[in-house]
């Protein structure tokens, strides 16, 4: 029974707690996209998000405005909220935080290492890599010809090290290797974090358990769908579905060897909560696919939100999420 | 005596001159319409495709899908364009443009082919004046080079696809399907222009010719 643990949480939780209720209440709503969707030129989102949370980031851009100036000051209020929640934060919690990190280094080297391959300039690639996933030696990462030498030069010293078991050879870096390293680095990561939550128990278990389970799921299914018609073959592909799931062991089994979206569709209509998500598509079609699971995974994540509340709930008063 | 004010009562040569103008003038027009019908393709085929690189940028995420992925290793075009001047009209100074699709894979008889029956599926909009059963036995001969010339060819397409990985959304490869029909309309765009500035060329010779006569 994990209810009591709402007596001692305010301790060591209630600050982040609240700001993080408090930064919930500042993402845009369906007002704020429709105005947004009414802007016919950058200049006009300028004005409008300038009413939002995101006011005090882009009110000293000049004029002319460029999409990635938009994206990149938005992207750095959440690297500014990030951090400053993991400086007040204490353990697990900050541990929790940072695992949340690592999907951003894993994108951030595989980037680093696609683009060296093409002959890229390190500095160009270092500016689009995301600030929640930079770490220090990110730019020796151009120097590594094979996985081996990736992992001896930088990644010995980063979290990412023990996910790297699995991947280290010294075939050289092609992009089909690169591929396969990034898929299997994501399926660890994402395996020692639900093994993490687990260990944490309670609230966060059950939460976490759900939310990365559902990734797990929807990772296997895109890639599934994006290797139909490749190179990629049935067992190398089984080898990059996670070993959690709802999916976990007889779906993946099924999807191993589904050659179309249709087999797909099949093998995941017996699960329940995905019948609700593949129930919205036309046969054949995979394209709305991605917005389906995105709304559902919203809502589970909505949900997350009502955990707290619901375990104070006999002193404290409803509130309105 | 009954007069058939239908035929003037000319010469013939001046009669087949009349037609041969009505002829030029007519040319010009349908040239012009099919221009102006292949530019709103070509605008709608861009807009698709930009469309469906957002979402495939958003599916697979900013850092799989950016500029910086681009390839600048030195490596051979995948897609060529051959300029030559028009057949049977050696001194009409009128280019003719061929794209050369995906050239390292298939011969040229199965490109021009899987050009040709590509341009034919994409392109319905586009009125064909010429005898409907000849353009008929064309395509269907044309079918079979272009399935035998496939599998390359969409070894070809992912191979282009693979600086932003292996594993790609399916809306990316529906962008890359986009562009490549873009690219196709742009050749045709070419094509007709020419064939609309040589048709300018004559109705305009004709009007000279007449004010001289006069």
């Amino acid at each position: 029974m994990y209810g009591f643990e709402a007596m001692t949480f305010n301790i060591h939780g209630g600050y982040l707690e609240a700001i993080v209720r408090g930064h919930r209440a500042g993402l845009l709503t369906a007002t704020d996209y429709n105005n947004l969707c009414q802007c016919e030129t950058l200049d006009d989102i300028k004005m409008h998000l300038s009413a939002t949370e995101y006011g005090p980031y882009l009110q000293n851009e000049p004029s002319p405005l460029h999409t990635t100036t938009i994206v990149e000051k938005c992207t750095l209020k959440l690297v500014d909220e990030y951090k400053h929640m993991l400086c007040q934060a204490t353990e697990p919690l900050s541990t929790f935080l940072e695992y949340i990190t690592y999907g951003h280094m894993i994108d951030n080297v595989v980037l680093i290492v696609t683009g060296t391959l093409h002959e890229r300039d390190v500095q160009e690639l270092l500016e689009k890599c995301h600030p929640l996933g930079m770490f220090d030696s990110i730019a020796t990462l151009a120097v590594a010809q094979n996985m081996r030498e990736l992992y001896r030069l930088v990644l010995v010293d980063t979290p990412l090290a023990p996910y790297f078991s699995e991947c280290i050879t010294s075939e050289d870096l092609d992009d089909m290797n690169i591929e396969i390293m990034r898929n299997t680095l994501y399926k660890a990561y994402l395996e020692d974090f639900y093994k993490f939550c687990q260990k944490l128990g309670g609230a966060t278990a059950e939460i976490m358990s759900d939310l990365l389970a559902f990734e797990a799921d929807r990772r296997a299914v895109n890639i599934t769908i994006n290797s139909i018609g490749t190179e990629l073959t049935r067992d190398d592909r089984r080898k990059l579905y996670s070993n959690f799931g709802l999916l976990y062991p007889y779906g993946h089994e099924e999807l191993a060897v589904c050659e179309d979206i249709d087999q797909v569709r099949g093998a995941m209509e017996k699960y329940p909560p995905y019948q609700s998500i593949f129930s919205k598509l036309s046969y054949g079609e995979s394209q709305m696919l991605d917005k389906a699971f995105y709304e559902e995974e919203v809502k589970r994540l909505c949900l997350a939100f009502e955990q707290q509340i619901k375990g104070a709930g006999d002193k404290e008063p409803d509130v309105d999420l | 005596m009954v007069v058939d004010h239908e035929t003037p009562s000319l010469e013939n040569g001046q009669t087949d001159k009349e037609v041969e103008e009505n002829a030029n003038v007519l040319q010009f027009m349908d040239s012009m319409d099919a221009y102006l019908t292949l530019i709103h393709s070509l605008s709608s085929t861009l807009r698709r495709g930009w469309l469906e690189l957002a979402s495939a940028r958003h599916s697979m995420g900013a850092s799989r899908v950016n500029t910086v992925l681009l390839d600048h290793t030195s490596h051979p075009a995948a897609t060529s364009l051959l300029v030559t001047q028009d057949e049977g009209k050696v001194d009409s100074g009128k280019p003719h443009f061929t794209l050369c699709k995906w050239e390292s894979s298939s011969n040229e008889n199965s490109l021009l082919g899987e050009k040709q029956s590509s341009q034919d599926k994409l392109h319905p909009q586009l009125r064909h004046r010429g005898s409907t059963e000849l353009y008929e036995e064309k395509t269907s001969s044309d079918n079979k080079a272009s399935r035998e010339v496939d599998d390359p060819v969409q070894k070809e397409r992912s191979k282009s696809l693979s600086m932003f990985g292996t594993l790609v959304s399916p809306k990316l490869r529906a962008a890359q399907l986009s562009f490549e029909a873009a690219l196709e309309t742009l050749v045709e765009i070419a094509n007709m222009r020419s064939e609309m500035l040589c048709a300018f060329d004559q109705v305009n010779m004709k009007l000279e010719g007449r004010k001289d006569e006069k």
